[in-house]
């Protein structure tokens, strides 16, 4: 045909021309625009601040009520809040929406709450030309005085060469939890070593089967409450380098008795959080656990819901003859964007919802040292738990195990990938365990560091 | 003729009541397949989370326990599940609008008219109308976000409205029903090639506007990929909406133990909002597009 | 109900053109008319089709504009990821688009053997429905259907020993679950295609095989399927196409599950990991132009080998 012989009429050349110049124009915007000038009273670059404008939260529907409460007492600022998933169990939600606000140049929440403790590593970088999303918190824009109330390192997770990139919500030390009403109905006493849990989950099986003693269903239970708790070193940060050891004995000690105990039936597999869980919550003896166990589960309607003395609070558990040293479930983060138009609200916002007496800590132990003097004064005052439970969370929240370590990357996508479903399948930890390691190792890889 | 036919209607007798048995249980089975999970869809909402759990599944729970859920999901972050839908009925209706405006001329273009290019282009359209949505969706997401224009409704209603099936489908269309020689009658009229198209094409175009319309519509509205990396949070379309409101039903989301929850049958309800229009769609229009995807060639 | 359906619907509805006229030397008035016409419809072919093409692959060949050859693919194919992700897909293809052909083929010939008109359209038509909820929406029905707590099908779960969610989208049994979800979806629209095509099947032929004492069976496999090689042999291009893509039933089931159903699983949630994750968007480029290769390659096979779009 020999109209595909001719010249493209002027028309279509006119087209492509423009739609070319569009894309170049395009793309030479989007080259430009770095990082402003930095703003000496805060130390960071801010955006233009725009006085009395909506800030925007991104927080889980755990961390609504305080929101709530902070509307409350702060009608003058005007908060919209966004609930999502808080980047629980590692699913990076937190990371991949500010990569696509960064994209797009805007679109940036004003503070940010995410369960994980890790998010500073990636936070605090710049990225793609765009300027690192957490504000630098002790260069100006919050006092150190209030910084300094925090206790002794709630911060050290979100503090990289000195600069604190986010504000704790609580502490989530592992403390041991146990059933006083079972525990005497049985004649049983409160383990203080991982040696006598495993022994009293011998008896337990043997005189009362069906009862039960934890579960590893959850991907922060058992990483987190057995193996940081017991000082295992499968997750260790040391610079660039990332290490996972399973063959340590430690580690070979924490999964000899987790497969024990699945294997004689008092760990059991489902999540704390599962309808089944509840069902079965009447043979829940004991298990080592959160602070924040206590409104989650202990006194939450819908799941335990405890009777007054009825649950207690002991030290943490150990390996007889070694530190005593404990585990540390998340505890969640606060972040304050960097382009944000409305310093001076967030700033209100973050102080409130750390130190708010009714609210902070969100259910657990505040990371606020008044804040957690109080909460523990009431829980000590209400007898809701039996035994010592101050001096428990004490013991718990100052005896952390510094041997975990905070890459970008969380332990539990390895856990819920490789072990939950090998478990689920009848396979043992023990089995599992080399795959596991490999996997963890090749997150760290992908993730930019070394291994090794 | 008849003999032959008695014939071999009894020869088959019992093996064919068998075979067609066979099928007919097949077929039932299927029906149950296909079935059966949109029922207990429509019925999970009348019950709440125990019933759910623990109750028969094709119980019928009561009216009050679906205002319960409705309400529940209604009041979860202000109404948030009315600006998804709202969002999604914004993005589908603007790109069905511009779908129409730049498909339907083309498709006449290419199926009555003669250009210079118009082979290239028809076998163009062919090609991309093959490349599944997704497989575009990261480079046209690197494309706009180098313009800047990630995150305004825009991105989503633009890469909505290209709908080269669309374009193809309208080509078809006029180049089997309307006969040259009408145009040409027109033109030796002395109408205008304009005039032509409005008053000779397009008065003969509706069921072909209303498919085209159809499947955009419905393919916008359930597009996932796209909407979730161009507007996510609150100008998310309704399909993006209800996997972010998993994040919040204690079952999938273990960390969430406070007040704002979604039960499960609240999350089917959910579902089954966000699918109603199109559902609705269906069920409306269900002799037209059957036989509408089966014109032409079917002699029932 | 995906588009691949829809566009062979279109095909099926479509005749030859009538080929009058085209010889005729075109004039100047039609030819401003058509190019004003398809103006607007090419602008967004441009943009929307050909330039991301583009543009994907000058990120997918270069890294930070400069030219680094295949390092980006280099760097994917080594990642730990990938391998599995691409046996994932493909073990959900294969098991897809053979039970997708298998079933429709067989439903569509039941569904027409049925005498009763009003039987088949209403029996068709409950096929179709579930067309409707695509995406997201059918992913969350499945979970409830897929989750031995709450499921219809309880009991079906627990007799193949699935006691919880977890249980059963175990990886070994996930490409089949990922087919079932897929096939709920899309088989109503090919089986009303099908159902369609073999209305295209002259009547003599079939008197002439009931005459010869072909039973329903040979009928089926010596007449039928043959004149329907090509439909199913799109149906099988179209679903391989579609089904590579692979994203948001995986996408929202790794979240359902809390990450027991990883969020890497398939081709496209690693490029999306790479792109939001790792902030990696030449590598994220190189594998989307990989997936589109495969579509294009398909989409062009399908275009010239197959006769159903012979023009001119």
């Amino acid at each position: 045909m020999s109209s595909q012989h001719r010249r493209p009429s002027a028309r279509s050349t006119r087209i492509i021309a423009l739609t070319a110049s569009l894309a170049v124009a395009g793309l030479l915007a989007g080259c430009s625009g770095g990082t402003g000038e930095v703003n000496s009273d805060y130390g960071f670059a801010t955006a233009e601040q725009v006085e009395d404008s909506t800030i925007t939260i991104w927080a889980d529907a755990s961390r609504q009520p305080a929101v709530e409460a902070f509307e409350a007492a702060h009608p003058e600022v005007k908060v919209d809040l966004v609930v999502d998933d808080g980047s629980a169990n590692g699913s990076a939600t937190f990371q991949t929406k500010i990569a696509l606000a960064d994209q797009a140049g805007d679109g940036w929440p004003d503070v940010v709450f995410s369960t994980q403790i890790n998010d500073a590593s990636w936070a605090s970088k710049e990225t793609n030309g765009v300027q690192a999303f957490a504000a630098p918190l002790n260069k100006g824009f919050i006092d150190d005085e209030f910084l300094s109330g925090f206790t002794a390192g709630a911060l050290d997770p979100v503090t990289i060469d000195d600069t604190v990139y986010g504000l704790r919500n609580d502490l989530a030390p592992v403390l041991f939890w146990y059933n006083k009403a079972l525990l005497d109905e049985f004649g049983y006493e409160v383990p203080a070593t991982w040696e006598d849990y495993i022994a009293l989950s011998d008896k337990l099986a043997a005189e009362h089967p069906g009862y039960f003693l934890g579960s590893v269903g959850d991907t922060f239970l058992g990483t987190y409450v057995y193996y940081w708790a017991g000082a295992a070193p499968i997750f260790t940060l040391d610079g660039d380098k990332f290490g996972s050891d399973l063959s340590d004995p430690n580690s070979q000690r924490v999964t000899e008795m987790l497969d024990h105990m699945v294997a004689n039936g008092t760990l059991i597999q489902d999540s704390v959080f599962s309808a089944e869980f509840v069902a079965k919550a009447d043979k829940f003896v004991g298990s080592p656990g959160p602070v924040w166990f206590s409104g989650a589960l202990f006194q939450n309607p819908d799941s335990v819901n405890a009777q007054a003395g009825q649950w207690g609070g002991s030290d943490p558990l150990y390996w007889e003859g070694d530190d005593k040293v404990t585990g540390n479930v998340g505890g969640g983060m606060w972040y304050a964007s960097s382009h944000s138009k409305n310093l001076d609200a967030v700033k209100t916002f973050l102080e409130f919802i750390t130190t708010d007496k009714a609210t902070a800590g969100t259910g657990g132990l505040p990371a606020y040292q008044a804040a957690a003097d109080t909460w523990l004064a009431d829980q000590s005052s209400s007898g809701f738990y039996d035994g010592d439970f101050e001096s428990a969370v004490g013991a718990a929240a100052s005896s952390v195990w510094d041997g975990w370590g905070y890459p970008n990357f969380s332990v539990e996508t390895a856990y819920a990938k490789v072990i939950i479903p090998g478990l689920a399948a009848g396979k043992t930890i023990e089995d599992l365990a080399a795959e596991w390691q490999t996997e963890m190792e090749n997150e760290a890889k992908v993730a930019g560091y070394t291994v090794g | 003729m008849s003999a032959t036919e008695l014939t071999g209607k009894t020869r088959r007798g019992a093996g064919s009541w068998l075979g067609q048995g066979a099928a007919g249980l097949v077929a039932v089975a299927f029906v149950l397949f296909f079935v059966v999970p949109i029922v207990w869809l429509l019925l999970a909402p009348t019950k709440d989370g125990r019933e759910l759990l623990l109750g028969a599944p094709f119980s019928v729970g009561g009216w009050d326990q679906l205002a319960a859920n409705w309400a529940s999901l209604t009041s979860y972050q202000d109404g948030l599940i009315w600006t998804w839908l709202g969002n999604s009925a914004f993005y589908a209706g603007a790109a069905l609008v511009i779908t129409l405006v730049i498909s339907i001329p083309a498709g006449y273009a290419m199926a009555l008219t003669e250009f210079p290019g118009r082979r290239i282009l028809l076998a163009v359209t062919l090609i991309v109308m093959l490349i599944p949505s997704t497989a575009l969706v990261l480079p046209i997401f690197l494309e706009l976000s180098a313009v800047r224009l990630v995150g305004s409704p825009l991105s989503v209603i633009l890469p909505f409205s290209f709908f080269p099936f669309g374009v193809y489908l309208t080509y078809i269309y006029f180049s089997t029903t309307v006969p040259r020689a009408l145009l040409d009658a027109a033109r030796i009229d002395g109408a205008g090639e304009f005039r032509v198209f409005a008053q000779v094409a397009m008065p003969l175009a509706t069921p072909v506007i209303a498919l085209v319309g159809f499947f955009s519509f419905v393919g916008n509205w359930n597009n996932y990929f796209l909407p979730f990396v161009m507007v996510p949070g609150r100008k998310a379309p309704v399909q993006v909406g209800i996997a972010e409101l998993l994040s919040n039903v204690p079952q999938f989301n273990p960390t969430n133990a406070a007040s704002t929850t979604i039960d499960l049958p609240t999350l089917a309800l959910a579902t089954l909002l966000s699918v109603a229009p199109v559902l609705l769609i269906f069920l409306f229009s269900q002799r037209f597009l059957v036989t509408g995807m089966t014109a032409g060639g079917t002699k029932e | 109900m995906s588009t691949n359906t829809q566009l062979a619907a279109g095909a099926l509805a479509g005749r030859q053109p009538t080929g009058a006229g085209r010889s005729r030397r075109p004039d100047r008035a039609q030819s401003r008319i058509g190019i004003t016409f398809v103006s607007g419809y090419t602008l967004f072919l441009l943009v929307f089709g050909i330039l991301p093409t583009f543009y994907a692959v000058y990120l997918a060949f270069t890294k930070a504009n400069a030219f680094v050859g295949i390092d980006n693919f280099v760097k994917v194919f080594n990642d730990f990821r990938f391998l599995p992700a691409l046996a994932h897909v493909g073990l959900y293809v294969a098991v897809w688009v053979v039970s997708l052909i298998l079933l429709v083929v067989l439903l569509a010939l039941i569904v027409h053997s049925v005498r009763a008109r009003w039987l088949s359209s209403t029996v068709r038509f409950i096929y179709y429905i579930p067309g409707a909820l695509a995406g997201a929406s059918s992913v969350m029905l499945w979970l409830f259907v897929l989750d031995p707590t709450v499921s219809p099908v309880s009991f079906l779960l627990h007799a193949l020993g699935n006691q919880t969610l977890v249980d059963t989208v175990q990886l070994d049994q996930l490409p089949v679950v990922l087919a079932i979800i897929a096939f709920w979806t899309g088989a109503g629209g090919w089986i009303v295609i099908i159902y369609g095509a073999l209305n295209n099947i002259s009547t003599d032929v079939m008197e002439a095989a009931r005459i010869d004492g072909a039973g329903p069976l040979a009928t089926a496999w010596y007449i039928q399927i043959p004149l329907l090689r090509k439909w199913i042999a799109y149906m099988a291009i179209l679903s391989l196409a579609a089904g590579t893509q692979l994203f948001v039933e995986p996408r929202v089931l790794s979240q359902a599950t809390r990450g027991v159903v990883p969020l890497d699983y398939s081709v496209n949630q690693l490029a999306f990991l790479f792109a939001f994750k790792q902030n990696d968007f030449n590598g994220s480029a190189a594998i989307s132009l990989l997936l589109l290769v495969v579509a294009l390659l398909l989409s062009v096979f399908f275009v010239f080998r197959g006769g159903l779009f012979e023009r001119d």
